[in-house]
């Protein structure tokens, strides 16, 4: 049984002790998850803005775009990116949700005191909780249909691009970016005392930049003609 | 701006009478140069409603016991005034605390916990010499306490954090920034490892989604984003590394 700093000279008014609490109670536990969910979100925000730079190769034409994807598939960096990353998703998603407002009447507390505040920072995380839905619903199909036509080319791109994949790919592409970035922005929040009001403005150029440059990819991608 | 006609809708209910439902009410008040709330209330009560319920103490910003739901948000009511609001004005207690009746609730209880829990004193294992020189403390460790110190203990943090609103055992900024404030004291030799068993939990640091609510509406501006982020690291290197 470890000493407990608090609890043992003072038990707060109405909280109650009990075996089943007592037992399962570990503070390493609970950071550990903490410590989780930033290292697996500072990952996958990293390989989000690699992937549409990545694929924004294909703004310079097919030949740029398929030698990157020859060189990620030859030095097996997608073999090993891809499973990490699905992996990732998992355990992020597993991590953030599980501070979410699951029962009906904490979701209702919530939106309730959201309503009352009129606070942008409070709004943000039911933004956060939406896009991250989202994210895992649409990234799987994403990741599947990618697979189907293995290994990565322009010209299976392009298609899968002017089949209809267009207005889908755009809609993950936003939702990714905001949860990305609303998530970056959370953690230097958490984490650190720089001023928000300063770097909040940084941060959304960073987000135009990269729905731009993955939105110009994708008008390429629409319009492109290769030949396979 | 002043003369003007406000209208005060302000939340009522007794837990006493719980047989009449919570409700909002209407009262009208012509409003004075420099009109704070606290004014308006005592108006109100003498003049048209003596049943309404609120608190004051010191309507000087240096109590804390007059904190409220000042249009949805929580804010010091001798602070606010009625010049800086709209005609309508709407008034509710704080959440999270137990409601005494219409604005008034109880922070004393949640305050006294949080100074017993954390054991809001100098833990050392010197003895204290009254006729011997005082130790010395830097400039810059002994204004980080006090700036911890300014707390005046209103609950404003607490009204204003989502995580407290929805889960009851959270410790909220006001409960972390006086950690803050014991990790920082050079005095208190209480190992950050012990505090961790306490603090490093989903009912402590770790339980707070980063919503800066509670940043945003301080009365008193504690820099409280620096305040938890200190502990937040503090508790994750106690928890790698064990100190």
């Amino acid at each position: 049984m470890r000493t407990n700093w608090i609890s043992l000279h003072h038990i707060p008014e109405g909280a109650s002790v009990n075996l089943q609490k007592t037992l399962a109670k570990n503070p390493r536990w609970e950071s550990g998850m903490e410590l989780v969910q930033l290292v697996t979100g500072v990952f996958l925000l990293g390989f989000l803005q690699f992937h549409v730079m990545a694929v924004s190769t294909i703004i310079l034409g097919a030949a740029a775009f398929n030698k990157d994807a020859q060189f990620l598939d030859e030095h097996y960096i997608s073999y090993i990116g891809i499973p990490l990353v699905i992996l990732a998703i998992f355990v992020h998603g597993l991590a953030a949700m599980r501070k979410a407002p699951w029962k009906f009447q904490e979701a209702r507390v919530f939106l309730q005191h959201s309503r009352r505040l009129g606070h942008l920072d409070t709004w943000a995380w039911l933004v956060q909780i939406g896009t991250g839905m989202a994210v895992l619903v649409l990234g799987v199909i994403h990741i599947w249909s990618a697979l189907l036509t293995w290994p990565i080319a322009a010209a299976t791109s392009a298609a899968r691009v002017q089949g209809g994949y267009f207005s889908f790919l755009l809609a993950l592409l936003l939702v990714a970016e905001i949860h990305a970035m609303v998530g970056l922005y959370r953690i230097l929040v958490k984490w650190s005392a720089y001023d928000r009001h300063k770097f909040v403005l940084h941060l959304i150029y960073a987000t135009l930049f990269f729905v731009v440059l993955g939105l110009l990819a994708l008008i390429v991608f629409l319009f492109i003609n290769v030949k396979v | 701006m002043a003369d003007r006609l406000l209208t005060l809708e302000i939340f009522r209910y007794n837990p006493l009478t719980p047989n009449i439902p919570p409700r909002m009410q209407a009262y009208q008040l012509r409003e004075t140069p420099g009109m704070s709330l606290f004014i308006a209330l005592n108006q109100l009560r003498e003049e048209q409603d003596p049943s309404l319920m609120f608190d004051f103490v010191c309507r000087a910003a240096v109590c804390g016991s007059c904190a409220m739901l000042i249009n949805g948000r929580p804010n010091l009511a001798c602070k606010t005034l009625t010049q800086d609001l709209p005609d309508k004005i709407t008034l509710m207690p704080l959440p999270v605390f137990r409601l005494v009746g219409d604005l008034s609730v109880d922070t004393g209880v949640w305050f006294r916990d949080l100074s017993l829990r954390t054991e809001s004193w100098i833990h050392t294992d010197k003895t204290f010499e009254a006729q011997g020189l005082e130790e010395r403390m830097d400039n810059p460790t002994a204004l980080s306490i006090y700036e911890a110190e300014r707390c005046i203990e209103c609950g404003c943090c607490i009204a204003a954090c989502a995580t407290a609103n929805m889960r009851a055992d959270f410790m909220g900024a006001a409960f972390l920034n006086r950690i803050a404030r014991f990790l920082i004291d050079p005095r208190d030799e209480r190992p950050a490892a012990q505090v961790f068993e306490v603090v490093g939990t989903d009912e402590g640091v770790f339980g707070c989604i980063g919503l800066m609510a509670c940043d945003d509406l301080c009365p008193m501006e504690i820099p409280l984003q620096g305040q938890l982020a200190f502990v937040r690291r503090k508790m994750a290197l106690a928890g790698l590394w064990g100190k």
